[in-house]
């Protein structure tokens, strides 16, 4: 079952990467497009918690940052989609067990935006990377968060009902264990 | 008696009260984040010797396919497009782009790219470039959010696309290549942050720098080599070539100049100059994998050592 889980997000993330990278950017909004891998990554966070939401972070992050048209130093993506779907996680965990609601999952879309990019824009900026632009980050991260939010509606509950599928049986024996 | 033994580590390792899930969670958080930084240090000479480099080549080996065939299912994405931007506007720009397309696909598709616009500034240079050019399709686009001007072609070395080869399309420059792999390259646009180009003023013949301002539209920035040549609104930029046609082959058109202020701390002015192509729209382009049929310098006589025509 675990298996079967890893490969479904797996691929999930490669249909994220794919569709992000060739469809969305023609349907980009003053050139923000939807973070669709971001998105997956907090669905992801959101239904398993903060481990898978790290490590699906990292190997989507890792992805953005290695398939073709990036051209930025490998590893930036991987560490903000990382910290940020951990924080995602948490956020699951803070509000107990029970589904977190529309609105909980909305700012933990926008939050996860925010953060995300900031960390990719430090990195580049440590890195003296010339074509980080603070001027126009505000724009950028509020067009981002906005999109996101929108993209997050149709995603986030199709993700975590597939991923639902996958462990509901798992799930409901490890509680009879426990109980 | 064992299980008393255990006792006291346990205890001090349980002394901040962290259950022991959640130090889990944290070592792998931790060993996530050191991953990253290893990887950023290891990538982060961009040198050709980069160990991310072969990841990179597996990636475009299986992503080029999957985005050459996403791309090409946009249509409904276009549609939707259509629907929510202003229509009119749209489906103008629309139709005069698909005819553009169509036109630049016809010349494409011939093996000489006769490029009518650039008529004149060919004259003027005295170089009539006809250049023997690979079409390609855009599959994948970088998005503002990584601060990437880059696109995905899908033609690779087996197409004889190489890194350091001039990209253009119908209306002028695009890029050049930076990264190439079987099926698909990676195209650096010139209004990336990252990018400089040289370029001449067409009225004077004055050698310049263009640079990008990283901006959406691709507006440039252009700077003049002599301090005291002052470029005029709607002269027009076309490069000015680089030793060996790599990675810029002259006499590209690349924009025209838009507004002239003086340097900001410095001497002489920059010039802000609207590209030709528009990054937002690139589609088919034309990658120069051939030499010029005639040489782009013209010989004036039989040269001396120094081989600098002018």
């Amino acid at each position: 079952m675990i298996a079967l889980r890893v490969g479904l997000a797996a691929l999930l993330l490669m249909l994220a990467v794919t569709i992000q990278t060739s469809v969305l950017t023609n349907i980009a909004v003053a050139g923000v497009t939807c973070d669709l891998v971001l998105i997956v990554v907090i669905a992801l966070a959101l239904s398993r918690g903060p481990e898978w939401g790290a490590i699906a972070g990292f190997v989507g992050g890792l992805l953005l940052d290695i398939v073709p048209p990036a051209d930025h130093t490998a590893g930036r993506w991987a560490l903000a989609l990382a910290i940020a779907g951990y924080v995602a996680g948490l956020i699951r965990r803070e509000t107990s067990a029970g589904p977190v609601g529309p609105l909980g999952v909305a700012l933990t879309v926008v939050f996860g935006a925010g953060l995300s990019l900031l960390i990719y824009s430090a990195t580049g900026a440590l890195l003296h990377d010339p074509s980080v632009d603070w001027g126009q980050f505000g724009v950028r991260i509020g067009i981002a968060a906005g999109y996101d939010v929108v993209g997050a509606i149709v995603v986030i509950p199709l993700v975590m009902w597939l991923m639902s599928r996958f462990t509901a049986t798992r799930e409901r024996r490890v509680m009879t264990r426990e109980f | 008696m064992l299980k008393d033994l255990g006792t006291p580590a346990r205890g001090l390792v349980r002394a901040a009260g962290v259950p022991r899930e959640v130090r889990r969670r944290r070592t792998i958080l931790v060993l996530i984040i050191l991953a990253c930084f290893t990887l950023i240090v290891l990538d982060a000479r961009r040198s050709a010797g980069s160990p991310v480099e072969p990841l990179r080549a597996g990636a475009a080996a299986v992503f080029g396919p999957l985005e050459s065939t996403a791309s090409s299912a946009r249509k409904p994405v276009d549609n939707l497009r259509d629907r929510f931007a202003e229509t009119d506007k749209l489906k103008a720009e629309n139709e005069k782009l698909h005819s553009e397309n169509d036109k630049l696909r016809q010349e494409l598709n011939t093996t000489d790219y006769a490029r009518s616009r650039a008529g004149e500034l060919d004259g003027l240079l005295r170089l009539a470039p006809k250049f023997t050019m690979t079409p390609a399709r855009v599959i994948g686009i970088g998005s503002l959010q990584s601060f990437n001007h880059t696109v995905t072609i899908d033609a690779g070395t087996a197409d004889g696309v190489r890194a350091d080869m001039t990209v253009i399309n119908g209306s002028g420059l695009v890029g050049r290549v930076v990264r190439t792999t079987e099926a698909t390259a990676t195209v650096l646009l010139i209004g990336d942050r990252n990018s400089t180009v040289g370029g001449r003023l067409n009225s004077t013949l004055a050698l310049g720098f263009v640079s990008g301002r990283g901006e959406l539209a691709g507006t440039l920035d252009y700077k003049l080599v002599d301090l005291k040549a002052k470029p005029r609104v709607g002269d027009r930029i076309v490069t000015w070539g680089s030793s060996g046609n790599a990675p810029y082959v002259p006499g590209v058109p690349i924009g025209v100049v838009t507004s002239v202020s003086a340097t900001a701390g410095g001497l002489g002015t920059t010039a802000t100059i609207k590209p030709y192509v528009d990054p937002t729209r690139i589609d088919t382009v034309g990658v120069v994998t051939g030499p010029p049929a005639r040489p782009a310098r013209p010989q004036l006589k039989p040269t001396t050592t120094a081989g600098s025509a002018r």
